[in-house]
């Protein structure tokens, strides 16, 4: 593995077109901005690693038999989905 | 089977683990639902169970990181289709992934399993049925 020393402000161009830079170190926690292209996924790792193995777990290569359940509502409540985007510390910095 | 080609639905980024395979049809049979089947468009025996959340949590509130909106060419909610993967552990038993859903653009049928920006309120394993 690359080990690169950086101070707050600095950063690291990856391949050209992705930047990663120290925005702020607070004791232990070191705030990251990362800036890449849409179809470069960035995750924090034990998020991804949990939804990648839940994943797996739950492809079948059979069709069996489903568990009875019965829906909470309406399906006619479809429409109202709250989607709205919300600014996040996971956004890269534009 | 033969699938219509507007009905294909495209993940570019594939589902985590699985960056791959970009390609799905969404099955339903009326003795199966409220689930359907998330079914690999060039490989028919490999599906994931999915469930939207009108049907098992009606207020699930997933929020989305703006560029992930923008991937999928959301502008508003309502051109959002939602789907969270089921996991079947047993007999009458199975949790739903609450944290990494798939949403889609219901217009193109593009869309990503994103990580939702409020994903500590949600587990990846919420039991759906059997209890925890």
């Amino acid at each position: 593995m690359l080990i690169l020393s950086r101070k707050a402000g600095e950063s690291l161009v990856i391949d050209g077109r992705i930047i990663v830079k120290i925005v702020r170190v607070e004791g232990d926690v070191v705030k990251v901005g990362i800036q890449a292209p849409s179809d470069i996924p960035v995750h924090r790792e034990e998020v991804y690693e949990e939804i990648q193995k839940n994943n797996r777990e739950a492809l079948t290569q059979s069709r069996p038999m489903l568990p009875k359940f019965t829906r909470k509502s309406s399906a006619a409540k479809t429409e109202t989905q709250h989607l709205e985007p919300v600014p996040s510390d996971t956004t890269p910095a534009k | 089977m033969a699938v219509k080609r507007e009905n294909i639905i495209h993940l570019p980024l594939g589902l985590l683990g699985f960056e791959q395979i970009k390609k799905y049809v969404l099955l339903a049979n009326a003795s199966e639902e409220p689930f359907r089947w998330l079914q690999v468009l060039n490989d028919p025996k490999l599906a994931f169970l999915v469930i939207s959340p009108p049907d098992f949590m009606p207020d699930y509130r997933p929020d989305l990181n703006p560029d992930d909106a923008k991937f999928i060419g959301l502008t508003t909610p309502g051109d959002a289709l939602v789907f969270n993967i089921v996991t079947l552990r047993g007999p009458g038993r199975a949790t739903v992934n609450l944290k990494g859903p798939i949403i889609l653009n219901r217009f193109t049928l593009h869309g990503k399993q994103v990580i939702v920006t409020n994903a500590s309120d949600y587990s990846v394993q919420h039991p759906l049925l059997g209890g925890d």
